[in-house]
Formats: structure tokens, C-alpha cells, sequence
């Protein structure tokens, strides 16, 4: 335990007690992302049928909300029919520590930052990288042509989507003045959000969700890694357990960028002034964070769900579509956005 | 120059019109399945069936009256005569009748329907004569066992002694007109 | 790369039924592809052969599932044509507005197939809710969804139940008002008109080298239609509906589209907007058919099902336009009970046989999207 304490406290976390980083961290897993997890499947499957005029789960609890639970349960109790090797478990093993690492870096609230620096908001960025490299190398081990092309086209999508994001981190970057959490959030307010400081700044908006689509392979820019027809079948043979920590992957890499979304953009934790004053003269630093971590977690749940709508109304584009898309209308739009962030900033 | 110039301003005029009506059609779409979110109108409420829930779904008595549902035969008007075994495409029918104690009455032993086989086409419902033969509207045939989806409806074999006794009766009946 | 050659199926979720195919890739390309089907073979016209004249009409309604009453059709029509009986006038209408439900409801069904390729699903349930609307009037009329076993030789086996004019009349409004809601959602939406536009167009050499017919033919401007020629369309007014070639000069948004797409005349959306026209001609028939429906006998009443029905001894072939294309149906007659011969001639086999030629070039994501357009049914196919 000694080095992760040494670690934090060379990055400017200061703790007493060596337990608290690791008790942060599980907090953080099990009652922020966990949770999230499920209630945004249930709401998925709830609002899709809305859309396509069914009922969507009705029958495991009161209108279907222990689905997510019934689904987890099933996944976890099915063996899967491939036995790693020792150096696939090995592999397995660096690249989930590698996916999960930027656990650390989400910001929950003005007071519940674990890493607060210069490179903070890079960091979910690269685990997004991973989760792609993940997704390719999976691909590139079938044998099956589906699954190699699969692999080949998620290394392409993901290439195309990291340069417009990057771009749209460094645009917010030179608004705010700095990287760090704390100076992204201090720079929005409770409704002055980023993006709607001026036109450049949303159309980096625009651009860093599209390149995070792109990225990341979610839906409706999934045609890399569709498990449907002939597109992606990069993890067709993913099955049971194996099967439950990949979608729980994806889904984290899908949560974690729409808290950098909201953090960037749309207005971070920010509540307003007067509120926070009154929870600060109460001694209420509790309140405080509670009420910001949810009014966050509102806001990225509506952004996702949000994403999800327009999946679900639209098809599906090609995959070479999709890199054409994010090279050809993303990148020029985001220099254009980069640019124009740089002279407002200026004058 | 002047030329190569214009070329690009299309161009460029081109590539933000896509993008923007790309943007549109896209909105579009979203938007105009805005109404099923909010559930406007009589339309676009949800079409899933209950079922088997007997309040929220269709029950047999729901369906059209002309439904080819699971066939039932009236032994009481069965006249043995075979002809749907002999139209039935699947040849899922098996009949096996005898003369009874009267000429006109036909004991029906064996009338085998057997569902597994059977393709609820209604041939044999139209060249029923007596029209004891009838689709019941009935659509839950399954069972779990292949021996449990032949229905049958005959009457059953009868002993030896008792097919005497009828050939007996048949014959004093038609005595007394040969005498006479 | 060594991965050059990749073998589909039979069994493939983006196929249309069970069909094997082996395609030369060259990267994401394909260069070349071998089709072979047959594995859907039931031998339906030897069965024909042993049983009655009436179990053949229950085997022309097995032909192709979604679209049972065409082959009903043209077998009732063959072998009318062979014994000589006459159709009662009512009798002619009832059944063809069967065959235009029909053609509605099966391109409903394409409709769902082509959104679920591109994969966009909620169009897939939009169109199956108002699919079932269909399937629950031929329910109400003939007793079956699907395999309606409801055409006679002479006639129909019953007449129009109480009710089901009005509701037909329900039925055309609903769809009516339904297009709507799909072109708004789907139709043009720009990511959709990306994936279709100018992928797989269909030639006209091809058209006839193959012999295609039916929705795949039109949008490529071949414009043919057996129902022009027909005498049981004589009295019905009606288009043949075709694609972008006949927008190119119109006015308005849809020359417009035409003139500034990228696509080209035959392609999969032009395949997409054909089957969409042909489903508002088919409520514009159906209208006249309803208002138009004369009184009298639903059957020819010299006719009934009897176990001895002999044909006279003959030789027919009738046509007539389902769905997919051109249905023809050659019956051949000894005088017995049962057939002597009964073939089927099915649009599906001729885009099957222009299938490799037509999906050289595109690449491998097209695929799904190039099987769903061409409208193929194996069940037709391989009879």
C-alpha cells in the first residue's frame, strides 16, 4: 500500500490515513459507476421501447427494474467456452488495470477529486486509447474474417476519433487557462456553461462528443464493432462472463467520456453560488458534494441518453463512412473550432 | 487563378451544404419519434400483447370466427366416410369405421388427429359432408410429448361379441323386407 | 493476406434464408462471389403431383410464406384456364384485393428487412405493428395469417365477412398516414441515403440477361408490369410506379433529390423508393376495388370439393405480378385426380442469378444491404 500512498501524495493528494485512496476507489466503482451502469441499461432498454412502441422489460420487479440485475446475474453464472492461457490471463489482467486506472481521474465533485493536475483531463482520454487497443487485438486474434476486419476497422475508427477530441480538449483548455479539473469547473458557472460561451466553443462541443462517438465505437458510429451481420463481429465469441466485463467495459469508456463531456462543456458540478454558501455556512461540506456529484451525474446521464436517442432513430453508418466523417468533417472542423477558440481568447 | 478559385468556393459551398442538411435530416429523424417518447395520440401507444396475462392480451374467443384453430370432430354426426383423410395434404387423419347396429348408423372407432403433422390448412373442414368436422378456435396445442398431440376422437375398438350382436340386428332388419 | 476467400452461411444472420455463399475479397472488396441455394428444397411440385387438385392449392400457399395468395393466384388461374370455369365477378374482386393486401404486406416486410440491414430498429417495429394490421384482416376474411388457403378453383372459399370492407378502408388510411411517418424517419435520412445511394445499381443488361422482373426491374427503369396486360386489371386505374429515372424532370423536392444525389438510377435506394410507391398504388387500387365490388356469388357453384375432382386434360401457363416480380405457373393436366405436372416460375431465382454479378465491386458492409434490397426469397427459390 505504501507506494500508491507515496504516488498520490507526490501528485498533490494529501491523506493521513493510507486506507483512503483505496476506499475512494471502491466508493467510486461501486456506488458511482455500478450503479450508473445499471440504471442507464434499464433506462436503454426502457426508452428504446418507448420509441419503438413496446414495453421493454415489465416483468423482473416493479416494471422491470431489477433487468439490469437479472442480466448481470445470468452473464456472470455462464462459463464461457474459451480457456485462456497464461499469457492471455496476463494480458487480460494489465489491460483491465489499464482501462480502470482512470477510475482515479473522475471528477465527482469540487471536493471529491482524486488527481486534480495539469494532465488530469488526458487521462480518461488514454483509457479510452486502451479500451480501443483492447477492442483490436481481440479482433486481430480471430480467425474468422468478420472478426480480423473488425479488428483492422476499430484500430481505423479509433485512430480517426482521437484528433478532433484532442482538439476539442485543447480548445476548452485555452478557454479555461488550464487542464485541471478544479480551473475547468471554476471556469463555468451553475448555467454559464463552456459551450455556450461563444459559437467556437460549441461547435468544439459538437466536435469532441462526435470524435468520443467515433472513438469509442458507440452507436449510431458503431459500424466497426456492430456485432450485427457481417460488420464487426470482433466479440461474437465473447459469451458469459467474458461477455458481461467486455459490455462493462464499453460502457465505462462510454460513461467516462460523458463526464469529461460534462465536465468540459456543460457546466462541470456547478451549483449555484448562493446554494453552495448556504451549505457552507450549515458546515455541510457533505451536502455540498452530494448535491454537485448528482446534479453531474444528471447531466451525463441526460447526454448519454441523449446519444442513445439519436441511435436509436437513425441507422447505422458504414465504417469507412464513419472515418470519413471524423477525418474529413470533424478534423477541419475542429482546427476551425481551435483557431477561432484561440483568437476569442485573445481579444 | 480566378478560375481554380471558384472551384473551391463550390467546393466549399458543397461540403457545409451536406454537412448541414446531413445535421437536419438527422434532427429529423429524432424528432419525429419525439411523439412515442411522450406517447401523443392514439397511434403511437405501445402494441405489445400480454400475453399469456389473459387481461392484456388476445384470448380465443377474441379471434375472428372464421380462425383455423385446433380441429375438434362431432363423432355424434361423423359418418366414417374418409374423405378428409383422403384430402389431407399431410395425411395427419386416420379413420377407422364400422357398421353399426342399423345401416344408417356408422360406429366411428378410430378418428386420429394427429397435430404434429397437421398444417390447420381447413381441406378437410370443407369436404366434411356432415359437417362434423369443425376448426375450434383454440391456437395452444403444445404438450410435451409428440404422443400427446394426436387428438382423438373416435369411439374406441369394439369387441368381437358385440360386432356379432350388430351384425345380428342388421340382418333381422333386412329379413323381414326380403320376406315380404 | 490470407484471408482472401470467406464462405457465408447457409445459415447467416444477414442472409435472406438459407443460402451459401463464397466471396474473393480483396481487402474489404469483393471481387467475386459463388452463390449456391437449394438447401430450402421441399419439393413441393412432386407433391403436388400425389395428392388432389385441392391439396395443390395448399402447396402453392407454401411456395413463398409472405406471399401466399400470389402463387394461389396464378395456380386458380392456370388451372381455370385449363378446365374452362368461370370466375363470378365478385368472386375476381375479393381476390385481388387479397393479392394487393398482399403486396402490401410483403413489402412491409422488406421494408422491416432493409432497416433492420442498415440497422435502424425502430423502423423494424413501426413497420411489423402496421404489418399485423394486414395479417389480422386476412385472419378476419379467410381464418389464416399467413398461409390463407382461402382461393378456389371457380371462386373464393367464402365471402367477405361483415365488417371487413370498412375495415380494409381502415387499413388503406393507416398506411397512408404511416408512409408519412416513414419517409420522415427513414427514407431520407441522411445516413440511410449514405449507405444506399449509388451501391449495387442494376443494370439494364443485366435485367434482361437475367430475366428480373417486378420492383427490381422498375427502379432501374425497365418498365414492365404484368398487371397492365391483365385482364383482371382491366377496370382499375393505376401507375407503374419506378424510381429517381422518372424523378429526374419532376418538380419540387423530389427532382430535386434526384438531380443533386449522388446516386444512380437502379441502385438500393432507388429499389427502396419503388417498393414505397408501390405500396401507395396498391392503396389506390384497393379503393377502387372496395368501391367498386359487384354483388353476386363468391363462387362458382358447379364446383365443389369432392374426393373425386378431375381436371380435363391440359396444358396452361399464367402469370400474374406478385411482390417480388413476374409469378408464372405451368400446369399440366392428364385427366385424374391429381396434377400430372405443376411448375412455378419465381422472380427470386432470376436476381439470384444476377446475384454475382451485381455484388462485384461493392464492399463487404454493403452486403446485408444489397440482399435485403433485392427482395429475395429462398423459400421461393428453392420451392
Amino acid at each position: 500500500m505504501n507506494w500508491v500512498f507515496l504516488w498520490l501524495r507526490a501528485l498533490g493528494f494529501s491523506a493521513t490515513v493510507p486506507g483512503i485512496p483505496l476506499i475512494a476507489l471502491a466508493c467510486i466503482s461501486l456506488f458511482v459507476i455500478l450503479p450508473s451502469c445499471a440504471l442507464i441499461a434499464y433506462l436503454d432498454r426502457k426508452l428504446s421501447a418507448d420509441l419503438q412502441a413496446r414495453v421493454g422489460p415489465c416483468r423482473t420487479g416493479y416494471r422491470g427494474m431489477l433487468q439490469p440485475v437479472a442480466d448481470c446475474v445470468k452473464l456472470l453464472q455462464k462459463n464461457s467456452m474459451h480457456s485462456q492461457t497464461l499469457g492471455e490471463l496476463l494480458w487480460m489482467l494489465l489491460h483491465t488495470m489499464a482501462l480502470y486506472a482512470s477510475l482515479a481521474a473522475i471528477p465527482l465533485g469540487s471536493l471529491a477529486m482524486m488527481v486534480d493536475t495539469q494532465m488530469s483531463v488526458f487521462i480518461p482520454f488514454w483509457s479510452a486509447l486502451v479500451l480501443a487497443l483492447g477492442t483490436m487485438l481481440l479482433g486481430l486474434g480471430q480467425y474468422t474474417t468478420p472478426g480480423w476486419l473488425g479488428g483492422i476497422r476499430t484500430a481505423a475508427q479509433s485512430l480517426a476519433g482521437t484528433f478532433p477530441s484532442l482538439i476539442g480538449i485543447l480548445c476548452v483548455g485555452m478557454h479555461a487557462g488550464s487542464f485541471r479539473w478544479s480551473a475547468l469547473a471554476a471556469s463555468q458557472g451553475f448555467l454559464h456553461w463552456t459551450m455556450f460561451a461563444h459559437p467556437f466553443l460549441l461547435l468544439a462541443f459538437v466536435v469532441f462528443v462526435g470524435g468520443g462517438l467515433v472513438l469509442l465505437a458507440i452507436a449510431p458510429l458503431d459500424g466497426g464493432l456492430a456485432m450485427s451481420d457481417i460488420h464487426g463481429g470482433v466479440a461474437v465469441h465473447v459469451t458469459g462472463r467474458q461477455l458481461a466485463l467486455f459490455q462493462f467495459g464499453r460502457f465505462y469508456g462510454f460513461f467516462i467520456w460523458s463526464v469529461m463531456t460534462v465536465v468540459l462543456f456543460m457546466g462541470a458540478w456547478r451549483i449555484p453560488e448562493s446554494l453552495r454558501s448556504w451549505f457552507l455556512a450549515l458546515d455541510a461540506e457533505v451536502c455540498i458534494s452530494v448535491v454537485e456529484l448528482t446534479w453531474l451525474l444528471l447531466k451525463t446521464y441526460v447526454l448519454m441518453l441523449f446519444i442513445l436517442w439519436i441511435a436509436r432513430a437513425n441507422p447505422r453508418a458504414r465504417v469507412d463512412q464513419i472515418t470519413d466523417f471524423s477525418w474529413g468533417v470533424l478534423g477541419p472542423l475542429a482546427l476551425v473550432a481551435l483557431v477561432g477558440t484561440a483568437f476569442w481568447t485573445m481579444v | 487563378m480566378m478560375y481554380f478559385r471558384r472551384s473551391v468556393f463550390i467546393a466549399l459551398f458543397w461540403y457545409l451544404h451536406s454537412i448541414v442538411k446531413s445535421s437536419l435530416s438527422i434532427a429529423g429523424s429524432c424528432f419525429a419519434t419525439l411523439p412515442y417518447l411522450l406517447r401523443i395520440g392514439e397511434s403511437r401507444k405501445e402494441v405489445t400483447d400480454g400475453y399469456p396475462d389473459p387481461i392484456s392480451s388476445k384470448t380465443a374467443d377474441d379471434l375472428p370466427p372464421r380462425s383455423r384453430g385446433l380441429l375438434f370432430n362431432d363423432i355424434e354426426r361423423c359418418t366414417g366416410c374418409g374423405d378428409c383423410e383422403h384430402v389431407c395434404p399431410a395425411g395427419c387423419i386416420e379413420v377407422a369405421s364400422e357398421p353399426g347396429a342399423h345401416d344408417s348408423r356408422i360406429w366411428v372407432s378410430v378418428f386420429d388427429v394427429d397435430f404434429s403433422r397437421c398444417v390447420f390448412c381447413g381441406l378437410c373442414v370443407d369436404i366434411c359432408q356432415p359437417m362434423s368436422l369443425v376448426h375450434t378456435r383454440q391456437y395452444e396445442g403444445a404438450a410435451y410429448q409428440l404422443e400427446d398431440l394426436v387428438a382423438s376422437f373416435g369411439r374406441g375398438q369394439v369387441t368381437e361379441e358385440q360386432r356379432e350382436k350388430w351384425h345380428l340386428a342388421r340382418q333381422r332388419l333386412s329379413a323381414p323386407q326380403e320376406g315380404a | 493476406m490470407s484471408r482472401k476467400d470467406w464462405s457465408i452461411g447457409p445459415l447467416h444472420t444477414s442472409l435472406p434464408g438459407p443460402m451459401h455463399m463464397v466471396l474473393k475479397l480483396h481487402g474489404e472488396i469483393i471481387d467475386a462471389c459463388q452463390v449456391e441455394t437449394g438447401f430450402l428444397h421441399r419439393g413441393l411440385e412432386k407433391q403436388c403431383e400425389l395428392h388432389s387438385w385441392h391439396a395443390a392449392l395448399f402447396y402453392a400457399d407454401h411456395l413463398d410464406p409472405e406471399g401466399a395468395v400470389f402463387s394461389e393466384l396464378v395456380l386458380c388461374l392456370a388451372v381455370e384456364e385449363i378446365a374452362g370455369i368461370m370466375v363470378p365477378e365478385r368472386a375476381q374482386s375479393i381476390r385481388l384485393v387479397l393479392v394487393e393486401l398482399g403486396r402490401i404486406s410483403s413489402h412491409l416486410a422488406f421494408m422491416a428487412r432493409m432497416a433492420r440491414s442498415v440497422g435502424s430498429e425502430t423502423i423494424v417495429h413501426y413497420v411489423l405493428r402496421d404489418r399485423e394490421r394486414i395479417l389480422d384482416l386476412f385472419e378476419l376474411l379467410t381464418g389464416a395469417r399467413v398461409s390463407l388457403n382461402f382461393l378456389r378453383y371457380g371462386g373464393v372459399k367464402g365471402d367477405v365477412t361483415d365488417g371487413f370492407i370498412e375495415r380494409v378502408l381502415d387499413v388503406c388510411d393507416l398506411i397512408r398516414f404511416r408512409m408519412k411517418e416513414y419517409n420522415d424517419i427513414f427514407t431520407f435520412n441522411a445516413i440511410f441515403l449514405k449507405r444506399t445511394l449509388g451501391v449495387a445499381p442494376l443494370s439494364v443488361e443485366l435485367i434482361e440477361q437475367a430475366g428480373i422482373t417486378g420492383p427490381n426491374a422498375r427502379a432501374s427503369g425497365v418498365r414492365e408490369d404484368s398487371r397492365k396486360g391483365s385482364p383482371l386489371y382491366q377496370a382499375l386505374e393505376f401507375d407503374i410506379p419506378s424510381g429517381k429515372s422518372e424523378d429526374f424532370f419532376a418538380q419540387g423536392w423530389r427532382g430535386l433529390l434526384a438531380r443533386t444525389s449522388k446516386g444512380c438510377v437502379g441502385d438500393v435506394h432507388d429499389r427502396f423508393l419503388v417498393r414505397l410507391r408501390e405500396m401507395t398504388q396498391s392503396i389506390e387500387i384497393l379503393r377502387q376495388l372496395v368501391a367498386q365490388m359487384p354483388l353476386g356469388v363468391y363462387q362458382n357453384t358447379s364446383i365443389h370439393i369432392d374426393r373425386n375432382y378431375p381436371i380435363p386434360p391440359g396444358e396452361s401457363y399464367q402469370r400474374m405480378e406478385s411482390a417480388r416480380g413476374r409469378l408464372g405457373c405451368h400446369v399440366v393436366s392428364d385427366g385424374q385426380n391429381f396434377p400430372g405436372r405443376i411448375q412455378f416460375s419465381t422472380p427470386t431465382r432470376a436476381s439470384l442469378w444476377a446475384l454475382p454479378q451485381l455484388v462485384r465491386g461493392i464492399r463487404i458492409e454493403d452486403l446485408p444491404v444489397v440482399l435485403a434490397s433485392l427482395d429475395l426469397s429462398i423459400a421461393e427459390a428453392d420451392r
